[in-house]
């Protein structure tokens, strides 16, 4: 079963008097529980991919369906809602809620759905701290945190939602490559634990083996899938 | 919404800097406009209880001839019109709702003759019924030599700004009948003149009536008199008996028989041919109850000199008087807010009636002391709203900044899925915590402020600082309704200031945040 579709897509951006063409007409399907690295140099479309396919930004022509629902055609509120239900995403930085300890932002979305009481939100942040190894940080702010401890903490917060996908964009590049290595071996951990499909870019072709099919890009379009 | 406020409040913590500001704005805005609203507040409970309650009432009926509204301190040489119907006007009060009490009373201006030979001075002359007008007006002012009026009597009641006024004028210092020169109410250059100073205890007045129908009169200071609140304005104003008002002005008086011809050295007096004060003053019969004198030249025949007869106006009663011409009739309200309504229900009755006598609100009446008490007003209102509105600018600056500096963190919660309501809120929560607390505590300080300077108690004899403070002392004042005025203008003020920023974080983005990187 795919959990992502995607058929012609085109993205243009408008640079003033000149149009961007960053993606040029990507035609993509990506199975329930893949691991999949999106590989390309800087500036072939990595990045405004991911941004399309969750739900941060829009696509200029095509289709993208996510989970069987087509994204392309969502309002602000429905777009904001499936971000929130369907989607986890880790980006390089800024990942955290500077005011909330690393429990409390993974606890976030939970809370801003609504769905379960204090209880069951804290039991199910504290379990997934304690599979990306935090157990000791709870209560640390990000601030208090390395590099790699706050990865770890939005790979926690990414998944704690139980999503139909997480997107990672280029999640080590702010990492030395120890750390970065620790990452990807917890996301391809995570991939098993919660059967989750991940989705993370990168341009380093050191970490292509952690994915478990690799998508190539270059200038907007794909190049071969393997 | 637990969540929320715990972001809101670690916001407020981390951001300690921003967050003082906009605090700091906020406890000086509610503070000044606190103290604003006490000023303004008690400044209208002052003018309301030393001017409607003291002098004016609320409103003020004057004839319909009567072409300015400004009947109190009108310009010099202008008259305020008769009223010669107050008996139909009276029964006509007596059918409006929530009319408290009224009297009438004369209102005009009098030139004072300088027995001496200089020039005169002039001063307001308010004729009353004494015993009638204190009990519209009870407590208004006390007598500092002398006495008040007794029942019936005649004669004048000297302020003591009058007396100052026209000792400038022609260096004669009154004094109340029976006393002597008391030096502790005198002021530095009357002091210095003790020596040769020349002292009355009668006035002679020459009314200013619309026609030449005035009358010299000549009448006995009974009381130098202060008013307990304004004695600076209200000093202007001679209260005399009505019915030599009537003759001094040249009204048809109730009952004017016990006019008592001038001998004829008193005629040479009034011409200033004769100075010999021991002379004057030691001839009985001049410092009688009441002297009326003769017309001067120009005077008609209604008001020529009456032979003494017999009784005293003590014993002319109510009614006879009310036969008389007054100038206005001020009347007191059970609710004074209800002013404006009130005006327009009277006006309507007398109208209808053709009694021709119109109502004026007593702002309107008091003139430029009413437009500058509006004035003062309406200046501490503008200083306040300016509070307002600079206290909006910098906050909105500041806001605004505040979410654009936190585009990241705001475009990450947006991606994770926090909708705009979310940010909205989040973002109000902080400005409202800071309003609620900075602005709670410039409320309360300014409370406190405006007690502890209503109990300080700070006087002043300058006219237009009494009218601020609404009387000689400074007595701001915050009821109940203040207080709520001073949250809700907190609110509005938070409100309008939080909009904007809170519509520039709303529409902060994902990719925002993204193309930050
Ligand atoms: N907001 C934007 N405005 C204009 N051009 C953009 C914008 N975002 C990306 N691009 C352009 O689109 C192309 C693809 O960019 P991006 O998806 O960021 O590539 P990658 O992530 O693979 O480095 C690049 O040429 C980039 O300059
Ligand atoms: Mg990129």
């Amino acid at each position: 079963m795919n959990i992502i579709e995607i058929r012609n897509l085109k993205k243009n951006y408008a640079l003033g008097k000149t149009t961007v063409y960053a993606l040029r007409g990507i035609d993509l399907a990506i199975e329930k529980g893949d691991l999949i690295s999106i590989v390309g140099p800087s500036g072939s479309g990595k990045t405004t991919l991911l941004n399309v396919i969750g739900c941060i930004d829009n696509a200029t022509e095509g289709s993208v369906k996510v989970s069987d629902r087509e994204i392309t055609k969502l309002n602000d509120r429905q777009i904001t809602d499936m971000r929130l239900h369907h989607i986890g995403f880790i980006f390089q930085t800024f990942n955290l809620i500077p005011v909330l300890n690393a429990l409390e932002n993974v606890e976030f979305p939970l809370l801003l759905m609504k769905k379960q009481s204090k209880n069951e939100i804290r039991k199910r942040a504290e379990k997934l701290i304690d599979e990306v190894g935090l157990r000791d940080y709870l209560k640390h702010r990000p601030a208090e945190l390395s590099g790699g401890q706050r990865q770890r903490v939005a790979i926690a917060r990414a998944l704690v939602t139980n999503p139909d996908i997480v997107l990672a964009d280029e999640p080590t590049a702010n990492l030395d490559s120890v750390t970065g290595e620790q990452i990807l071996n917890l996301m391809k951990d995570m991939n098993r634990i919660e059967q989750t499909t991940f989705i993370f870019s990168t341009h380093d072709a050191n970490v292509l083996k952690y994915a478990n099919s690799v998508v190539k890009i270059r200038d907007g379009l794909i190049v071969k899938e393997a | 919404m637990n969540l929320m406020i715990k972001i809101a409040w670690r916001n407020i913590m981390r951001h300690r800097g921003k967050s003082l500001v906009i605090g700091v704005i906020l406890f000086v805005g509610a503070f000044l406009m606190t103290i604003g609203n006490g000023v303004i507040s008690g400044m209208d409970r002052g003018l309301q209880k030393n001017i409607v309650n003291s002098f004016t009432g609320d409103i003020v009926l004057v004839s319909e001839k009567q072409e300015s509204d400004e009947v109190f301190i009108e310009m010099m040489g202008k008259t305020v019109e008769p009223i010669n119907n107050f008996k139909q006007v009276d029964s006509l009060l007596k059918t409006v709702d929530d009319l408290q009490k009224w009297v009438p009373i004369g209102k005009n201006g009098a030139l004072v003759l300088n027995e001496e030979g200089g020039a005169p001075g002039f001063t307001f002359l308010i004729g009353v019924d004494f015993e009638r007008y204190q009990k519209v007006f009870p407590n208004t002012m006390k007598a500092v030599e002398g006495r008040l009026f007794n029942p019936g009597e005649h004669g004048v009641l000297v302020p003591t700004g009058a007396r100052k006024q026209m000792f400038e004028v022609s260096n004669i210092w009154f004094i109340p009948e029976g006393c002597g020169v008391d030096t502790t109410s005198m002021f530095k250059e009357a002091k210095e003149m003790r020596s040769n100073l020349v002292s009355k205890q009668s006035i002679v007045f020459m009314g200013m009536g619309a026609d030449n129908t005035s009358t010299d009169i000549r009448l006995g200071i009974k009381g130098i008199v202060r008013y307990n609140a304004l004695n600076q304005i209200w000093g202007h104003f001679g209260i005399v008996d009505i019915e030599s008002y009537r003759n001094c002005i040249g009204y048809i008086a109730a009952a004017d028989k016990a006019s008592l011809v001038l001998s004829d050295a008193d005629k040479k007096l009034l011409g200033g041919e004769d100075t010999d004060l021991d002379n004057l003053f030691s001839v009985d019969g001049m410092i009688t109850e009441n002297v009326f004198a003769p017309p001067r030249s120009s005077t008609k025949t209604s008001t020529a000199p009456k032979a003494a007869t017999g009784p005293s106006l003590a014993d002319a009663i109510q009614t006879d008087l009310d036969d008389g011409t007054y100038n206005l009739v001020l009347v007191l309200l059970n609710d004074h807010s209800k002013l404006d309504e009130k005006v327009k229900a009277v006006n309507q009755r007398l109208k209808a009636s053709g009694v021709g006598v119109r109502a004026v609100p007593w702002k309107k009446a008091i003139g430029a002391i009413g437009s500058m008490a509006v004035l003062i007003k309406s200046a501490l209102f503008v200083f306040v709203m300016f509070l307002f509105f600079v206290a909006i600018i910098i906050i909105v600056n500041t806001l605004s900044m505040a979410a654009l500096e936190r585009t990241s963190e705001i475009g990450m919660m947006r991606a994770v899925g926090a909708r705009k309501g979310f940010i909205s809120t989040m973002f109000f929560g902080e400005t409202a915590i800071l309003s609620f607390f900075f602005g709670g505590l410039g409320i309360v300080t300014g409370y406190v402020t405006v007690r502890v300077l209503a109990l300080c108690k700070f006087t002043s004899d300058n006219d237009m600082v009494q009218l601020l403070f609404g009387g000689d002392t400074f007595h701001p004042l915050l009821s109940g309704g203040d207080i709520l005025l001073a949250v809700i203008q907190l609110t509005i003020v938070t409100l309008i200031a939080v909009i904007y920023p809170m519509q520039v974080a709303r529409s902060i983005t994902p990719l925002d945040a993204i193309a930050r990187e």
